[in-house]
């Protein structure tokens, strides 16, 4: 896109103007992605603090495990515009109509990784840990929730980015974040807001993974490491060293 | 008289949904400091029969005592944490450093941290690790040295009893023979009281003070020492499980020095040479390679033992 056609697309001093401050029709860039990052937050952090429990309990129990994914599956199907529509005669246009959604979408994802997670810690931790005396509160806690981590971040990284951008549907019922300007924009035909909007949605969601990943490198160490070394090892064998030990 | 240290009394195991028992009405008793090894084809219960005693296996009928304490009656997690357990895969934990892995018994015991970390240099030392590698994870390490992990981590707490499921099956044979001797140099400084599990019967005389044979259904067929078992089948089945050389494994298991030589110049016999520290089997190969029916004995110092011959070999094999 050359110059030329951003500039007759974008309008520079609305986006110089709104940076901080909003004024009566449209709040300002910063109070909309701090919104938007509120949500997000919010949002996950409940959805995982209820998958969980759930998801252990459905891990350790099959009658939990049907009707909990049967459930959340069932609510990741609703459509978000008629959740939010459904909500309103309760929690009215509030913020928490929009969190009740977006930790709804958020369970289905997460409570499958939280299973998939501890399913696949190996039988042979699990015997070995059990054999030297753990009980089975230590066993979950020390042995299998650590090693289900890297599983368990995944679905974490996947509902961020997907609540990222449900968040802007929240505008429909006036509390959607960057939503705010597509919607407005939208209204008014006005490129700029859609495109500060939509643009902002991405590159949040973009940030938001990257430090995920970020922050799952810190909490399992271990696998980098191993993963290095297996590199190297198949660098070495694919050159011919011996004794790479 | 050693002392029982760990007894079966008629112990069955029945899985669900299986026509036969696992283990049926297996009785034996393990005496203190020994190492008893569980032998025989798959399908003998032998694994099921060692999981019992540390109760990851609840047998369905019979009873196990160690120390003459009724394992039933005793709380599982503290029996466990009082027996070491090492299993083919080592089941290192993955997420924690080769260091935290020695040294997970004793913080389940509450152990405060520089008692650990002074144990587990104790056994990095004890099972010749590098101190280097205590840093490491587990997917950083070489088979072998994952298996010696294994062991130091079941030796942490110093337990008494140690359970051992085919330790050493995961690793190649040169590996696994290196690990055999230090575990046996181990266990003759340690005298721990070890069951052991093994489908490799040579393993099983290398390792055993006594080996117990079992059958399909977890019947015990014989339980002896090894040479015991070499010499006096108790029947067809063991001969067979035994296998074809069995002449030359009891070999393996008399060294030059046990037998009564010829005295030096007795015979003369050509340049070849043995230590008296070599075994029977080893000996005969020199023989049979020099093309010759005797071998002189003389050890590192160059002292003559005297000559060893065919006939006081095959004499030791009929007695």
């Amino acid at each position: 896109m050359t110059p030329g056609l951003l500039g007759q697309l974008v309008d520079w001093s609305w986006i110089g103007a709104h940076l901080t401050g909003g004024d009566a029709s449209t709040p300002s860039i910063r109070s909309l992605l701090v919104q938007h990052i509120a949500l997000t937050v919010i949002a996950v952090a409940i959805g995982t603090a209820i998958s969980i429990p759930l998801g252990i309990l459905s891990y350790r129990r099959h009658a939990v495990y049907v009707p909990v994914t049967f459930v959340s599956g069932i609510l990741y199907t609703i459509p978000s515009l008629a959740l939010f529509i459904l909500l309103i005669p309760i929690t009215g246009l509030s913020f928490l109509t929009v969190e009740i959604g977006l930790v709804s979408y958020t369970l289905l994802i997460l409570v499958r990784n939280v299973v998939a997670g501890l399913a696949a810690v190996p039988a042979d931790v699990k015997d070995a840990a059990t054999g030297m005396g753990m009980r089975p509160r230590q066993l979950l806690w020390q042995v299998e929730l650590p090693l289900a981590t890297p599983v368990i971040m995944a679905g974490v990284r996947v509902a961020t980015v997907s609540t990222i951008g449900l968040v802007t549907i929240g505008s429909l019922i006036g509390k959607g974040g960057l939503g705010m300007y597509i919607r407005g924009g939208l209204q008014t035909f006005f490129d700029t807001e859609i495109l500060v909007g939509a643009v902002l949605s991405l590159l949040l969601a973009l940030v938001a993974d990257a430090l995920l990943v970020g922050i799952e490198r810190l909490l399992t160490p271990w696998t980098r490491r191993s993963d290095r070394r297996t590199r190297r090892r198949g660098r070495r064998e694919l050159v011919g060293v011996a004794g790479g030990r | 008289m050693a002392t029982t240290m760990i007894s079966l009394r008629n112990v069955t195991k029945r899985f669900p949904n299986a026509s036969a028992p696992a283990v049926g009405g297996l009785s034996l008793d393990v005496e203190e400091g020994e190492t008893l090894v569980l032998v025989g084809p798959s399908g003998c219960g032998k694994t099921t029969a060692l999981r019992m005693v540390n109760r990851l296996i609840e047998p369905t009928s019979g009873s196990i005592s160690i120390g003459g304490r009724e394992t039933g009656e005793m709380d599982p997690v503290e029996l466990r944490r009082g027996i070491g357990y090492v299993i083919q895969s080592v089941g290192l934990l993955p997420h924690r450093t080769i260091g935290d892995n020695i040294g997970t018994v004793p913080r389940l015991l509450g152990w405060d941290t520089s008692r650990i970390a002074e144990r587990v240099r104790e056994l990095t030392a004890l099972l010749d690790l590098q101190e280097e590698l205590l840093a490491r994870y587990p997917g950083e390490l070489s088979g072998g040295q994952r298996q010696r992990v294994g062991v130091a981590r079941a030796l942490a707490a110093d337990p008494p009893i140690m359970l051992m499921d085919e330790p050493f099956a995961a690793v190649d044979p040169i590996v696994r023979a290196r690990l055999q001797e230090q575990f046996l140099d181990i266990q003759a400084r340690l005298r721990k009281t070890i069951v052991f599990v093994t489908h490799d019967v040579d393993e099983a005389i290398i390792m055993a003070d006594r080996i117990a044979i079992l059958n399909v259904g977890g019947v015990l067929e014989q339980l002896a020492t090894p040479e015991e078992i070499l010499k006096r089948p108790a029947n067809d089945f063991v001969k067979r499980f035994v296998g074809s050389e069995r002449t030359l494994k009891r070999l393996s298991l008399i060294l030059v020095s046990d037998l009564r030589l010829d005295p030096p110049d007795a015979t003369e016999a050509d340049g070849e040479v043995i230590d008296p520290g070599a075994t029977v089997r080893e000996a005969l190969d020199a023989i049979l390679a020099a093309g010759a029916t005797a071998i002189r004995v003389v050890d590192d110092g160059g002292t003559e033992h005297g000559v060893l011959t065919l006939d006081h070999i095959s004499r030791e094999v009929a007695r």
